[in-house]
């Protein structure tokens, strides 16, 4: 089968888990206890104002009639209108979109940027101290919450050891994102480098145990080279599938980094739309994030056929 | 300025400096020198929420409210100590023998920020639209029944009945004044950016970002406001916050936690600022759950509540222990009426009266990711084990608590009060009434003594006669202890040194013309 | 030979080299004896927690809040007077013990399903992965935030959240196992000898395709601690005054720019024991390989 083939066929398989997806966010947020009209009422909420309210929003129809409202809404690219804010949700997330793409990507970078020399690193010198430190230092990224993590980097470098970086905010213009972003996308990395470095370790290590064998028996090959080309291959392919799989939590850190850093990317979106039961919003943030999440899915098998030849299409 | 002197100016500036390094050096924490303010600038102020919407006449959250306020003002307005109302776009009122006509004089060169004047017809177009909000702030009008202009500088309100609360009512930020008939836009489109007679004028918002206002032009108080224009932006950390007060990136930072006021008043330019507030904090006590229906019960539980140790831990100290329902920055408030205050003698001694001598079980709902709700609530765990009672904590999300204590499907819970108007009836209608909307701020209380009170201070010309009732009402139901009054708590805002002339009124609200940068 | 080898399939389902390996090298493989050491000494305090503590993680003492360490505290007390080193080590016990029933529950679930789907395939299988792909296109808090707040806060709803959330890792690893066993001689065999699919589903390939998910169970206990600790963050984990690392965590955030310790102690908690269950799980994944 061909690649274009794959690729059709899995965009095909998008739609039913896009459908799954719908119908699961939907019932979901619509059966979390809490009315968005009280919360919006405030103190001033008497019945008679929330049924108002409700109706209005057309919350008092029966569930499975909101539901069929919504698709057809979305079948003609509406996602609905906020209930907080009253725009349209989807102009809200598509507005938020970047920023977090931002986010994420800038973390994917640093994330590899710091795992592949130091799995190479603790590789190359297993089971000796640097190989130990390797694997241990690197976990304050998975046990340290963001917001510590956060609070902690913007504290030293955006204030005590002189005013390196901005403290949170997006910034303006690709240096400005970039100055703004760095500690936040570094608190990303950090979360990710530690699963990073488990799977490129154990990866490289393969590798060393297969080529050194092979090449012991081969002549003419500076062992060296061999190893290295064949290990840096393995490595980008462990990378993309590692990345690729964790795509989904990695979406989701970001959503306590953003709060942290008042980044205002979806994820934020998501954390407040969710607090305040605004219902188009997280359908919406959800769909697209979901999406997002499929596609990279896509893109990994994609990336990892191509670089690794023994993969095949079925 | 030009420097044609070199020298004079470096010396200038030399002294300045020392000057100004002085004044922050000793200034950190103390009240703002008066100088003379200067004109330009901008700043930003971050708060912990994004404003909803500057509909005036719908919305509710204080985010939203104190923003409208920069753009559409009031007749009178209450003043700096938030008791009395004082004359702004009015200049005087006359007010019938019958008590149901008021007589309002407009103050002359007033202008919207689209260069308009004024009149009464805009008035009267904002105060009907206001009140026919039945979904909004209409039912504070609901005295109203109708108003005419016999002149473009005089607009008369015809009430149904004598009503005290009026002049307050007025002064509600939903009956600020809006051009008439939306300057000739839809309701939902001027309302996406409001026009108004305020300092400040829309000038921008992104969503979940920020919201930008510039310096009205036409504003009719000479020489204001100074500011070139303020920002809103909206960052949910306090920690995030503090450190980018500290690191310049914002001027003005709402809301600091309790234990960072400490510090900050020691940080060299910074200013931390405690202002008297209208707020109080209580412990809501639903009356649906058979033991708190009863009064010895819940006297025990005031009685048991030590109000001095939450304040210390949690707080820091800054706060006092509240006495009535009604906090001291409000007219009528009774300080005389003790309160229930911690004593656990008299507590037990409730209990043993009570149906419950030997103590029950009961859910405490605390909202999630409240730091103050959950210490306080601990606390009170560890002082109701005391008199037997045995407290267990049932936490929900910020949106399911508010909803749940709404629906009253709660027994025990937390809930506050910060003042919309400066008159007591907005808060004891909603606390004591079981019809005043909220079935008695969501306990089920009824008491029809008390009720009758409040009635009677609503329609009572006199303030001393007012005071006497409503000094008998805060006195009654402390005795009932329908919720527990736990104490009263200033504002807390941190702001740059280099910020003059920013006051945080009692009601919340804060007057930016005033604010300067220097 | 026929015979022979379906008399060899019928018998021990697990190589017999893999399991002799195992218990002569364990002690040889320093990641593994690292992770259970480190684990082990935390378990054992958890367990010994009266002993080793001498306050009751609940008791306030509203006179000394915050206070550094000393020799009566020897880690300091929190905002409400409490004995921190009391509440890290029964947090140990909240922790651990939520966490390790958060991960049984999804890996029993997960693994049952993914043996079903893996082996009989059709529409049992299309099913069950039009499931798992959709549950896995969601991002995991947004799920476990809106479940919590569906069912209402406390442990036992955390399991629930997270077991429905959680399933779906172990269902994939497995299924991809069974769908190589499958083809496998002894399987082959096995079904040629007319065993029930039941019988060759739990006694023959379940112990050979357990092994992956054991290892990912290990490094899934992490993701579930910080799961617990982020719910804590959010306030909607553990219920006070129970102790727990995530709501000491979340209860310092408040003070993070005064006394940073009362979120730092309980992170750094957390990373130890991350890092034990990091070095059992590179340990277990050494040794369960087979040579």
């Amino acid at each position: 089968m061909s690649l274009g083939g794959y690729v059709v066929r899995r965009l095909l398989q998008l739609v039913p888990i896009a459908l799954g997806v719908t119908i699961l966010v939907f019932f979901l947020i619509h059966l979390v206890p809490g009315d968005p009209a009280r919360t919006i009422l405030g103190n001033q909420a008497t019945t008679v104002r929330v049924k108002l309210l409700r109706h209005a929003w057309g919350l008092d129809r029966p569930l499975p009639v909101q539901y069929l409202k919504f698709m057809g809404r979305l079948l003609h690219g509406d996602l609905g209108t906020s209930l907080f804010y009253s725009v349209g949700a989807g102009r809200l997330v598509l507005q938020r979109l970047p920023v977090t793409l931002w986010l994420i990507g800038f973390g994917a970078v640093l994330a590899v940027a710091i795992a592949v020399p130091l799995s190479a690193f603790a590789a190359t010198h297993r089971d000796r101290l640097p190989d130990h430190i390797v694997r241990a230092v690197p976990l304050v990224g998975l046990g340290f919450p963001p917001f510590w993590l956060g609070i902690v980097l913007l504290l030293t470098f955006g204030l005590n050891l002189g005013r390196l970086f901005p403290v949170g905010g997006y910034g303006s213009g690709f240096t400005g994102h970039l100055h703004s972003m760095f500690l936040p996308a570094l608190t990303v990395a950090l979360g990710i480098a530690p699963i990073l470095i488990r799977s490129l370790r154990a990866g490289l290590l393969e590798v060393f145990e297969a080529e050194y064998i092979t090449t012991a028996r081969s002549k003419g090959l500076p062992e060296r080279r061999v190893l290295i080309r064949h290990a840096l291959r393995n490595a980008i392919v462990s990378t993309v599938s590692v990345l690729g799989v964790n795509i989904g939590y990695l979406v989701g850190g970001t959503l306590v980094i953003e709060q942290v850093y008042a980044i205002p990317g979806i994820g934020q979106l998501m954390i407040n739309s969710i607090f305040e039961r605004d219902f188009p919003v997280v359908q919406a943030v959800t769909l697209v994030f979901s999406v997002m999440v499929v596609l990279v899915y896509l893109a990994t098998d994609v990336a990892h056929a191509l670089l690794d030849p023994r993969v095949r299409f079925d | 300025m030009k420097a044609r002197r070199p020298l004079m100016f470096l010396a200038l500036a030399g002294t300045a400096a020392l000057g100004v390094t002085a004044a922050t050096a000793l200034g950190a924490g103390h009240a703002q020198k008066a100088g003379t303010p200067k004109r330009g600038g901008s700043i930003t102020i971050a708060r912990i929420e994004d404003s909803q919407s500057f509909d005036k006449t719908n919305v509710f959250q204080n985010e939203s409210i104190w923003l409208t306020e920069q753009i559409n003002e009031t007749l009178y307005t209450a003043g700096k100590d938030g008791k009395t109302l004082i004359p702004w776009l009015a200049t005087s009122y006359t007010r019938s023998k019958d008590g149901k006509t008021y007589t309002f004089k407009l103050r002359k060169g007033v202008k919207f920020s689209n260069g308009r004047p004024m009149t009464s017809a805009d008035v009267k177009f904002s105060i009907d639209d206001a009140r026919a909000q039945s979904k909004g702030w209409g039912y504070l009008d609901a005295a109203i029944k109708n108003i005419t202009t016999p002149d473009p500088d005089t607009v008369v309100f015809h009430l149904k009945r004598q009503w005290a609360p009026f002049l307050a009512d007025i002064g509600l930020f939903a009956n600020g004044i809006i051009p008439n008939h939306f300057a000739g836009q839809t309701r939902t489109q001027f309302y996406k950016h409001p026009i108004g007679t305020g300092p400040f004028m829309w000038d921008k918002r992104v969503i979940g970002q920020s919201v930008t206002f510039k310096r009205n032009p036409f504003y009719w108080q000479k020489g204001k406001p100074y500011l070139d224009s303020v920002t809103w932006t909206f960052v949910t950390d306090e920690n995030t916050r503090e450190l980018q007060l500290r690191g310049g990136q914002i001027q003005i930072d709402e809301f600091p936690p309790f234990n960072s006021i400490s510090k900050l008043q020691h940080t060299s330019g910074v200013t931390m600022s405690l202002f008297p507030s209208t707020r109080t904090d209580y412990l809501d006590i639903n009356e649906s759950y058979a033991p708190l229906a009863d009064v010895h019960v819940r006297r025990a539980i005031s009685l048991a509540i030590d109000r001095n140790a939450i304040i210390k831990s949690v707080l820091f100290g800054h706060g006092t222990p509240a006495n009535s329902f009604l906090p001291p920055q409000v007219p009528f408030y009774d300080a005389q009426s003790p309160g229930l205050q911690y004593n656990i003698a008299q507590a037990k001694a409730e209990m043993a009266k009570s149906k419950y001598p030997k103590g029950f079980k009961v859910t405490l709902l605390v909202g999630a990711g409240a730091q103050v709700e959950s210490a306080m609530g601990q606390i009170l765990q560890q002082s109701l084990k005391q008199i037997g009672i045995d407290v267990t904590f049932h936490q929900e999300d910020t949106s399911t608590e508010f909803n749940d204590i709404g629906k009253r499907k709660y027994q025990l819970g937390f809930s506050y009060w910060t003042m919309d108007i400066a008159d007591p009836d907005e808060l004891v209608t909603f606390a004591i009434d079981p019809a005043g909307g909220a079935g008695s701020f969501y306990t089920g209380y009824d008491n029809p003594a008390v009720v009758k009170l409040s009635h009677e201070a609503q329609v009572q010309p006199d303030p001393a006669v007012r005071a006497k009732l409503y000094a008998q009402l805060q006195v009654k139901a402390a005795n009932d202890a329908f919720l527990g009054f736990l104490y009263y708590s200033p504002y807390r805002w941190a702001y740059s040194s280099k910020v003059h002339g920013f006051f945080v009124e009692p009601l919340g609200n804060y007057h930016l013309e005033n604010v300067w940068l220097g | 030979m026929a015979a022979a080898a379906t008399a060899d399939a019928l018998g021990e389902a697990i190589p017999v080299g893999q399991r002799r390996g195992f218990r002569g090298r364990w002690y040889r493989t320093p990641s593994f004896v690292a992770g259970v050491s480190i684990l082990g000494t935390i378990v054992l305090l958890a367990v010994l927690a009266p002993l080793v503590t001498g306050f009751d993680p609940t008791y306030q003492d509203l006179n000394h809040t915050l206070q550094g360490p000393s020799w009566h505290h020897l880690l300091g007390t929190d905002d409400l007077g409490r004995d921190t080193w009391t509440r890290l080590v029964y947090g140990a016990r909240t922790d651990l013990r939520v966490a390790f029933l958060a991960v049984l529950f999804p890996f029993t679930i997960g693994t049952v399903l993914g043996l079903f789907s893996g082996y009989y395939g059709g529409w049992v299988d299309s099913i069950t992965s039009w499931f798992v792909n959709v549950v896995v296109a969601f991002p995991f808090y947004v799920l476990i935030i809106a479940l919590v707040f569906a069912l209402g806060s406390g442990t036992r709803n955390i399991y629930i959240a997270i077991t429905l959330v959680g399933w779906v890792s172990y269902t994939r690893i497995i299924r991809g196992e069974v769908l190589v066993a499958k083809r496998r001689d002894y399987v082959l065999a096995a079904r040629a000898g007319g065993l029930s699919d039941f019988r060759i589903l739990f006694r023959h390939l379940l112990p050979n395709v357990i092994t992956q998910a054991i290892v990912f169970a290990m490094s899934d206990i992490v993701l579930d601690i910080l799961a617990i600790v982020t719910l804590g963050y959010l306030g909607l984990g553990v219920q006070p005054p129970t102790p727990d690392w995530g709501t000491m965590i979340a209860e310092g955030q408040t003070f993070l720019t005064t006394h940073w310790e009362l979120s730092t102690i309980p992170g750094i908690a957390v990373v130890v024991t991350a890092l034990g269950l990091s070095l059992l799980a590179d340990g277990l994944a050494d040794l369960l390989r087979p040579e």
